[in-house]
């Protein structure tokens, strides 16, 4: 392995210094899953690594406001999955981290390392695109906000400069919403989906008041599904609107052919699973999400 | 710091030690220099869990933790001795349970186990097979491995 150096700055403003854009070598490392099995695959050549895992501590809190659950890009998988927090407001994304790789993977992986890592097949980042999340970005001396889909721009690939780093994931409460992620594994358990599907739906009475589809896996980036979103606007969520919605999603989407599945095959999947996905989105329950 | 080899300290199964480490090491690496052979890389890719190690009370994947990441933390490996025969509940467990053929696994199995009951004192089949799906048996000692950590809870609560 070509030698490098891994630093840990104790200091959020310290790693944005020791970072290079002009050095593809240098990386920011947050749990350093996904680095090392690309240094092993040979597809990464560091020549620094600037871990965040000692800068602040507060980066690593899960914060609840009247509007928002606000979680640090350095939070582990595992202390989201159990944060009581999260169990009652966000039921879906606690689900969803229990699927997710396996214990010791998420004692270890970061959020932010999770959402800049940009594998098309990873689970949270159309769940939390579903749940209308943006994604806070610092620089040195500037910061944005992004949404998911703002920060992935495709395979592999985000939007993020080479000197900036996600420093906390923002998840805006809604009232009566129900949230659900199927991930739709064709081969064994642990492989990587074929599709991973997430459905966010804001209820009013009977009716559906705003809908969220986001399709990944079988697409380069999370990808909304807008004439789904459409066929589900104001309608009275049943077996038959949701077949209508499903049907719809088949349609618009555009899924890639590999080895889980050929295109016409995902397309396929894809009108089973969002129907079932959107049933199971209206049955969530979060607590405090009063039905109206 | 700099791409050279770094002196790292960290707390070895209760004993304090200082070892030197090149960037790139892993946790298995340094553990097999250091002459434990308990965690071993089979997978190297976080999915079969043979290279389990704990790190600060948490099971991690020796195959993807830099063994520099070790310094100021606390480790426990499958090596670690317990009570008056060096074994606790969950080793004597798969032990009277048969729970492995070739063993390969078993250190990863044990301490997965020691977390998951520690974590949940009386787990369902269900509970027991979702804590553990991260780990894998070649031998497909499943059933037993399951038994033995049932038994190894009862073993725990009988004892508390
Ligand atoms: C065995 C195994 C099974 C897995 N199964 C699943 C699964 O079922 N579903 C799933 O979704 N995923 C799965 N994964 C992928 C896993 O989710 C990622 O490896 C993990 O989330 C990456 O987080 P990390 O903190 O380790 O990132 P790192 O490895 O530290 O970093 C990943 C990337 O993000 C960059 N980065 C890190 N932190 C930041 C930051 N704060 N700001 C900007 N850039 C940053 C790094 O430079 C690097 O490019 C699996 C991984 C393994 C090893
Ligand atoms: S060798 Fe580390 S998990 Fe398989
Ligand atoms: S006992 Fe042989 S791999 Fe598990």
């Amino acid at each position: 392995m070509t030698p490098f150096e891994l630093i840990e700055p104790r200091t959020l403003d310290e790693a944005l210094r020791l970072l290079d854009p002009a050095d593809p070598g240098v990386r920011p490392a947050g749990g350093c899953t996904a680095l090392m099995l690309m240094m092993k695959a040979g597809m990464l050549v560091p020549t620094r690594l600037v871990s965040l895992r000692r800068i602040e501590p507060r980066y690593r809190d899960i914060v609840a406001s009247d509007d928002a659950i606000t979680i640090g890009a350095n939070a582990s998988l595992a202390s989201i999955e159990h944060s009581a927090r999260v169990r009652d407001e966000l039921p879906a994304l606690a689900r969803t981290l229990r699927t997710l790789a396996n214990v010791r993977v998420r004692n270890v992986a970061t959020l932010g390392g999770n959402l800049a890592h940009a594998d098309p097949h990873m689970d949270l980042p159309p769940l939390l695109a579903a749940l209308d999340a943006s994604v806070q970005v610092q620089g040195r001396g500037s910061s944005r906000y992004a949404s998911i889909e703002q920060l992935i721009s495709g395979y592999y690939e985000t939007t993020l400069a080479g000197d900036e780093l996600i420093v906390a994931v923002r998840i805006p409460k809604r009232a009566a919403r129900g949230c659900a992620y199927r991930k739709v594994t064709t081969r064994s358990a642990d492989d990587w989906p074929a599709l991973g599907i997430a459905v966010a739906l804001e209820r009013e009475g009977e009716r559906v008041r705003a809908a969220r589809v986001v399709l990944g896996a079988a697409v380069d980036r999370p990808t909304r599904l807008l004439a789904a979103e459409a066929a589900l606007q104001g309608t009275r969520l049943d077996e038959t609107s949701a077949r209508r919605a499903a049907d719809a999603a088949a349609d618009e989407a555009r899924p890639s052919e590999d080895a889980r599945g050929s295109a016409a095959y995902k397309r396929e999947l894809i009108r089973v699973h969002v129907r079932r996905t959107l049933l199971e989105a209206w049955c969530d329950e979060p607590v405090g999400a009063v039905r109206q | 710091m700099s791409t050279a080899q770094r002196i790292i300290r960290f707390t070895l199964n209760g004993e304090a030690i200082a070892a030197s480490v090149a960037p790139h090491e892993n946790v298995v690496e340094l553990l097999q220099r250091l002459g434990l052979h308990g965690a071993r890389e089979s997978c190297g890719q976080g999915l079969c869990g043979c290279c389990t190690v704990r790190v600060d009370g948490l099971a991690v994947s020796g195959c993807l933790y830099f063994a520099v990441q070790l310094d100021a933390t606390c480790v426990d490996t499958i090596e670690q001795p317990f009570g008056e025969d060096g074994l606790d509940e969950v080793q004597q467990a798969f032990a009277q349970c048969g729970a492995f053929q070739c063993g390969f696994c078993t250190p990863g199995f044990v301490l997965m186990s020691r977390e998951l009951l520690a974590a949940n004192p009386e787990p369902s089949e269900d509970e027991i097979r979702h804590y553990l799906s991260g780990n894998l048996c070649r031998c497909a000692a499943y059933p037993e491995i399951i038994r033995a950590v049932q038994l190894a809870a009862r073993m725990r609560r009988a004892r508390s």
